[in-house]
């Protein structure tokens, strides 16, 4: 295949995901369908094969990572194909360009697009192959096909009493051609599709047979660990390598790209021999700053460049110039570990003319270019079986652990695991960037006219596009990948779309205010970053939400009430609001002892409100209660949406309250759970969800949870004690600083 | 060095370094893959067994602490086929997101109905906070404890 220029990383709209990186090639396709005799199975489609004993197996596109797309999206296809989801068995995809993610033309989980990229495909994959096993029986029988129904596997005779089961009608239908329109189920015949109970994996991950990555297991395998550099960027200059392979259990030492590996019989034995690795740094290109030079160099890239006008609605200089008052504040945000509780693992097997991995990813195409990367394979000569992720939040959409483990397995050429530890999965982690926000807010007769959002930091792209770029053509030779990484970034906002991960949500500020100006300075430290359960938003929401809040406050109105009157205009944003304040009894005064504080933040295409509650206790932030109201369209299961929301307010309580990775000489301070806390249980506070009933189309429900409930716990904080804190963390004592 | 332990029932005798981790002799020796490695320093709980009826996190056990005694894992909750009341609770309650504490949850769980049949929420919370869930799933964690602890009896475990 040749590459035409036209179709080089062509234009794709961002919509609502947070990776926008998106090139639209339609990939080689490798997915047989069709009837095949040997084992009685029929492929109608790229999802779905059904055998002649009855069997349905769905191949599901978007990884498991905890998000319920196990459950969400084999209730869609069973919807329409008219079989019960747990009598289907979802298999996890291997590459293919029919598993892509239309929004970004990868084939990758994220971004809350799981339901929303599949509600149309996968129901109508369901409906036309139920229509094949409908014309199949009809033809058996010699009645109107128009006449039968489908139902739980079946197909039922106009007479009402005979039927004809699936398994018995596949090998028939694979020959039929659907020649009517095919009609998706109205949603007053819905058997599953915002009723469904339950988790399909329930099962399997309560009775410890779920397979996560870390759990493959083949003949002879060996393990290894990998000793990274402290300062990220450092090289390796010279190791202790025949003290190492000396010990016991030890069968190579040797240095890849990312470190040096020490492979073992055993996992334990690896660990060990690495206690005694010395490794000498070449430091040359290695990071060195500390975190307090983060923020120094963001408010000196601030002061030095206004940035890129990525909003401007009315002239807010005017509006600031003729202002009564501008109020201004800066926030800063953290950089953030994934912290998934599985860590960073992958299994690699090479076998001279392909490699075949088993992990953990939420990108298996990306995973094919960075173990054709470390070998002498093509992507196409690659396997990737991907397993259940124990956790993801963004952290496996970059595919260094299975370079690693590539890597290795091309030296050693048996099967290979490397695990990561805690420990290394805490200072090797890409993180969610660390933030700087600078508004401005122009008020007059006591309203605001102007308001201006300063984005100061990375983004995300420029970390991304190295294996991205070239996932998008796998056919293209490696010596080019690295071009493709850089011309993608050239292209980036002319011919591939604009990365937002740094705005989104600032640019879609919603309030109605006349002048509005949002600007990027653009500005990257040179720590490792990548995508992170709500990313943008979740550092936008926080800037945007608090300087709501003190607006409110300064022009003496309740904060409830202050965003109600400028967002009457928009009335998914005024239901969730209005539900909240409700549910909430916010104007009510909250217990004695207590605070409530309140946001509004719309990301994914989902719109939330939440009030928490919250008070101080023995020198401790104590949240007692979320009130949560959401707006995501559709609902397909309601048990997981609300999961989904109450992961995410938890996601986001553990940053606001104990959510920091600091940097001392280029070396990351934290390693583990006693000093990157999350939280635990005895933390949980009381969570009411509330989902807004809705025929929208259905949008993302992983993320959207997380930013709101850090400002509007803040906000509770600032209710509580007249302390406003611009800086995460939150502290029990803001004054104490 | 030989030594040997009784595995969810089973007599195992096994070649292996003393100070190995009893976590990754149950996994990579044993081949029992539920129980989790989540910190290696007993801060999240993902690997806890019961060891002669206690729980302990196996990430932290050397394997000789455990020679001669009786080990239970996930995979020894369930007596004849028939799942541990909490492992119902918990598909009944849809408990698990990624579910890769839950093997860990489940397991503290367990040793608390075992000595406190009738535990209260507190009770549930204080047992239950050493044991990480990065998804967030605690109050489902919570009400599917609650729901066994106020219903049925918890009346089998193998350790
Ligand atoms: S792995 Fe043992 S407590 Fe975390
Ligand atoms: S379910 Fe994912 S860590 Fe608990």
């Amino acid at each position: 295949m040749t590459l035409n220029r036209r179709d080089f990383l062509k234009v794709s709209a961002g919509t609502s995901g947070s990776l926008v990186f998106a090139l639209a090639l339609p990939g080689c396709s490798g997915i047989q369908t069709g009837y095949r005799e040997e084992d009685g199975a029929w492929k109608p489609d790229a999802w779905l094969e059904l055998t002649t004993d009855n069997k349905v197996y769905f191949t599901l596109a978007r990884v498991e990572m905890g998000q319920g797309t196990y459950t969400g999206l084999t209730t869609l296809i069973a919807e329409e194909l008219e079989v019960e989801p747990a009598a289907i068995t979802p298999k996890f995809a291997p590459v293919a360009s029919e598993y892509r993610n239309p929004l970004y033309k990868l084939q990758l989980t994220g971004g809350s697009t799981s339901i929303a990229t599949s509600w149309m495909p996968l129901r109508q994959a369901g409906a036309e192959a139920r229509e094949m096993l409908i014309l199949a029986a009809a033809r058996v029988w010699e009645v109107d096909h128009s006449e039968c129904t489908a139902f739980e596997g079946h197909v039922r005779h106009p007479n009402g009493v005979d039927t004809l089961p699936y398994g018995k009608l596949v090998s028939l239908a694979s020959s039929e051609t659907v020649r009517h329109e095919v009609k998706l189920k109205p949603q007053s015949q819905w058997r599953y599709i915002g009723k469904a109970r339950g988790r399909l994996d329930a099962g399997a991950k309560s009775t410890g047979t779920a397979e996560y990555g870390i759990d493959i297991e083949l003949p002879g395998m060996v393990y290894a660990v990998v000793t990274r550099p402290p300062r990220y960027g450092a090289r390796v200059k010279s190791f202790n390598g025949s003290d190492i392979q000396a010990m016991p259990g030890v069968l190579k030492v040797l240095e890849i790209e990312r470190g040096v590996a020490i492979v073992a019989g055993k996992y334990w034995q690896a660990r060990k021999a690495q206690q005694k690795l010395k490794v000498e740094w070449d430091n040359a290109d290695a990071l060195g700053l500390s975190t307090n030079d983060v923020f120094a160099d963001y408010h000196k890239a601030a002061d030095d460049d206004a940035g890129v006008r990525e909003r401007d609605d009315g002239d807010f200089a005017d509006a600031a110039a003729g202002a009564e008052r501008v109020l201004e504040a800066s926030y800063e945000q953290p950089y953030l570990a994934h912290a998934t509780l599985e860590p960073m693992n992958a299994t690699a097997w090479y076998r001279g003319d392909s490699m075949e991995v088993w992990a953990p990813t939420q990108a298996p195409d990306l995973g094919r270019i960075a173990a054709a990367r470390v070998s002498d394979l093509s992507p196409d000569d690659i396997t990737i079986n991907t397993t259940f992720l124990g956790g993801g939040f963004g952290r496996r959409l970059t595919q260094d652990y299975i370079e690693e483990a590539a890597a290795v397995a091309y030296s050693v050429k048996t099967p290979v695991k490397v695990i990561w530890s805690r420990e290394e999965d805490t200072r090797h982690d890409l993180y969610r960037p660390a933030m700087l926000h600078r508004m401005k807010a122009s008020v007059s007769g006591g309203e605001v006219t102007g308001w201006h959002h300063q984005v100061v930091g990375p983004q995300i792209l420029d970390w991304y596009v190295r294996n991205a770029a070239p996932a998008q053509y796998p056919w293209s030779p490696k010596f080019l990948y690295d071009t493709l990484g850089k011309v993608g970034l050239m292209a980036e906002g002319i011919a591939t779309p604009k990365d937002i991960s740094a705005i989104e949500g600032a640019i879609d500020y919603p309030y109605k205010v006349a002048n509005v100006e949002v600007r990027h300075t653009h500005t990257d430290p040179g720590v490792p970053i990548t995508w992170w359960r709500s990313v943008g938003y979740s550092h936008n929401g926080f800037a945007a939400e608090t300087f709501m809040d003190e607006l409110a406050h300064e022009t003496g109105k309740d904060p409830y009430e202050f965003r109600r009157a400028l967002i009457a205009h928009q009335p998914r944003h005024r239901e969730v609001l209005d539900r909240v304040v409700a549910m909430s009894g916010w104007k009510a005064p909250a217990p004695s002892g207590r605070a409530r504080g309140v946001a509004l933040f719309q990301s994914f295409g989902t719109y939330v409100a939440q009030v928490v509650e919250a008070s101080i206790e023995n020198d401790g932030i104590h949240v007692h209660r979320v009130w949560c109201a959401v707006d995501c369209g559709q609902v397909v299961n309601p048990e997981i949406v609300r999961d989904q929301i109450e992961g995410g307010i938890i996601f986001g309580l553990t940053a606001a309250l104990h959510g920091e990775i600091t940097l001392q000489d280029g070396e990351v301070q934290q390693s583990n759970f006693h000093d990157y806390p999350l939280m635990r249980n005895y933390e949980l506070p009381e969570i009411i969800v509330d989902i807004v009933d809705s025929d929208e189309t259905p949008t993302g429900v992983g993320e959207p949870g997380v930013p709101p409930v850090i400002p509007a716990l803040g906000n509770a904080l600032f209710a509580l004690t007249g302390e406003r804190q611009r800086k995460l963390p939150l502290k029990a004592a803001a004054s104490s600083l | 060095m030989a030594l040997s332990l009784t595995v969810n029932g089973e007599k195992r005798t096994l070649e292996v370094d003393g100070d190995t981790p009893l976590l990754w002799v149950i996994r990579d020796e044993l081949g029992l893959k539920g129980t989790k490695f989540g910190c290696g320093a007993g801060l999240c709980g993902a690997c806890t067994v019961h060891l002669d009826g206690q729980p302990v996190r196996s990430c932290s056990t050397p394997v000789d602490l455990a020679s001669g005694k009786s080990v239970t894992t996930i995979e020894g909750l369930a007596s004849r086929g028939d799942l541990h009341p909490l492992q119902k609770a918990w598909v009944e309650h849809g408990v698990p997101q990624c579910g890769y504490c839950q093997s860990g949850q489940i397991m503290s769980a367990a040793y608390l109905l075992k000595h406190n049949p009738a535990a209260e929420r507190e009770d549930i919370v204080a047992a239950l906070s050493g044991n990480l869930c990065r998804c967030g799933t605690y109050s489902k964690i919570i009400a599917a404890v609650e729901s066994v602890a106020s219903g049925e009896s918890v009346d089998r475990e193998g350790a």
